[in-house]
């Protein structure tokens, strides 16, 4: 059995607890060993925390990254912000030994040492790598017959370990594919949802990032999208809420994948607690899997 | 070895007010720097009037952070340029005279009064209208800074919630609920919930001076601005 030390990050356990539920629910049926890392912090957030201080967000990754070589696990996270915050830092940490010893001599203040004995794995290198789309097929008992784009989400193009960004964009383009989903291709995957930009210019990122990807799918025929992100997936449905006081209206249902994988492996609807999202998630499961 | 000049004023200081000295500096021969904490800092001007015959107060400038007053007193001291840094959180939004130390402080002291709209403590003519009329409005002192840091304010919930939690998204009681009904603990392993989880955290974020740049109450637990 494959083990990893499990990251959950913020925003899956606190806000969009159902992905939660559905990616143990899938590591059971594939096999994954999870252990939950106690104690954890924030990865911490990408944007706010390195603007104010990179020395400070190193220092938190690093003590987040101790804690899964306490376990002797290499780190899984489901949130495509936390893979590239952690990735990041521990490419960082690994390289460049005057920022190693920097952060250790604040760690080694708590009885930490950063020794940059693990890797940080998103979701969907470990479904890729150690169950493989055969792995995947096989558990599928109930294909969705959904029309669906996908989102990847920016942070998912971030590559460490070779020069191809598509790589896990692929992997999840494929892993997708083996719930029976009918793809769509849209020509704006590569745009950000503009979950970042909310921050700065809530017009902008709905009009000018949410609003034309939304667009397009719908034009081209989408009955769904599919996220891997929490961010983006908060983006989707709230941002769809927010677009209808600017004259859109969107009613379009946004499922995270580890949700589609679990629903496809037969996990009863009503355990994933989809009533959570805020946009017709259940509708478009009582619809397809004909259920009420 | 001779003692420099620069170093006898620093430990001059640092005999009187100890750890209340946070950082002294040579900007260059004979120009030096002591930062001292607000309320040491009388206690370090007597032991430097003291120890020295040749002092002669210069000035002082203000400068407003945002968040935070800087008041920088500069001396001459026996050919040498001494400037005692003292910051002050705009909570307090008072100055304490050193008139009676140093008569030559009173006008200046007034100035900044004016122009930074604090309060002067234990000055002869602590009302405003030195530089200003007597009735400009207190609003409105035209060197004073909206009582802001550097986090924009879309940014300061998730500055807020980093800092006092180790989560950028609070759980709600509704959320809390829902993890119990799926067999989830009601809220996963976060810092918050083991406290020496938490005091870990908030040891490295104080050790690496996140807080503070941040504006970040410690006792309030909240930043110091909307």
């Amino acid at each position: 059995m494959v083990k990893y030390a499990l990251f959950l990050g913020c925003q899956i356990p606190m806000r969009l607890p159902s992905i939660e539920i559905a990616s143990r629910r899938v590591f059971n049926i594939l096999g994954l060993e999870a252990v939950d890392l106690l104690g954890y912090s924030c990865c911490p957030e990408p944007v706010v925390s390195r603007l104010l201080d990179e020395t400070a967000a190193l220092a938190v990754s690093a003590r987040n990254l101790t804690l899964a070589e306490d376990l002797g696990l290499d780190m899984l996270t489901l949130c495509n912000g936390c893979y590239e915050t952690l990735a990041e830092a521990n490419e960082a940490l690994k390289h460049d030994a005057e920022r190693r010893s920097e952060v250790n001599t604040i760690l080694r203040r708590y009885g930490r040492e950063y020794a940059g004995k693990v890797d940080v794995k998103h979701i969907v290198e470990a479904l890729y790598e150690d169950v493989g789309l055969n792995g995947i097929r096989k558990h599928v008992t109930k294909p969705l017959k959904i029309r669906a784009a996908l989102h990847y989400g920016c942070h998912l193009y971030r590559e460490y370990k070779t020069s191809d960004i598509m790589r896990k964009p692929n992997m999840m383009r494929e892993i997708a594919m083996q719930t029976g989903v009918d793809m769509i291709d849209y020509g704006l995957e590569r745009l950000c949802c503009g979950y970042p930009s909310m921050q700065a210019n809530e017009e902008f990122s709905l009009k000018h990032r949410l609003l034309p990807k939304l667009s397009r799918m719908r034009s081209k025929g989408a009955e769904a999208i599919i996220t891997i992100c929490p961010a983006c997936t908060i983006q989707f449905e709230i941002g769809q809420v927010m677009l209808r006081s600017y004259g859109f209206q969107f009613n379009m249902p946004c499922i995270n994948l580890m949700e589609l994988l679990a629903l496809s492996f037969g996990v009863p609807h009503r355990d994933l607690h989809l009533e959570l999202h805020r946009s017709p998630v259940q509708q478009l499961v009582q619809k397809v899997l004909g259920v009420s | 070895m001779a003692v420099s000049l620069e170093d006898d004023m620093v430990n001059c200081v640092r005999e009187e007010v100890g750890e209340n000295l946070v950082e002294a500096y040579k900007q260059r021969e004979r120009r030096i720097f002591v930062r001292v904490k607000p309320e040491a800092f009388r206690d370090a001007l007597h032991a430097i009037k003291k120890r020295y015959k040749m002092l002669r107060f210069i000035t002082i400038s203000a400068v407003d952070s945002g968040l935070d007053m800087e008041y920088l007193y500069h001396f001459h001291v026996e050919g040498a340029v001494l400037t005692f840094k003292v910051t002050k959180h705009k909570e307090d939004n008072t100055l304490e005279s050193i008139s009676d130390m140093f008569p030559a402080a009173n006008l200046i002291e007034r100035e900044i009064s004016d122009l930074f709209g604090v309060k002067l403590l234990n000055h002869p003519q602590p009302e405003h209208g030195l530089v200003l009329t007597k009735d400009w409005p207190d609003d409105k002192r035209p060197l004073r800074k909206t009582f802001e840091g550097i986090l924009p304010p879309q940014a300061r919930p998730v500055a807020e919630a980093l800092i006092s939690s180790g989560c950028v998204a609070p759980i709600s009681s509704f959320i809390q609920r829902k993890r119990e009904d799926a067999g989830l603990p009601k809220s996963p392993a976060f810092t918050f919930t083991d406290e020496d989880a938490m005091r870990e955290f908030h040891g490295i974020i104080r050790d690496v001076g996140l807080a503070e740049k941040a504006g970040f109450d410690w006792e309030k637990k909240r930043l110091r601005y909307k």
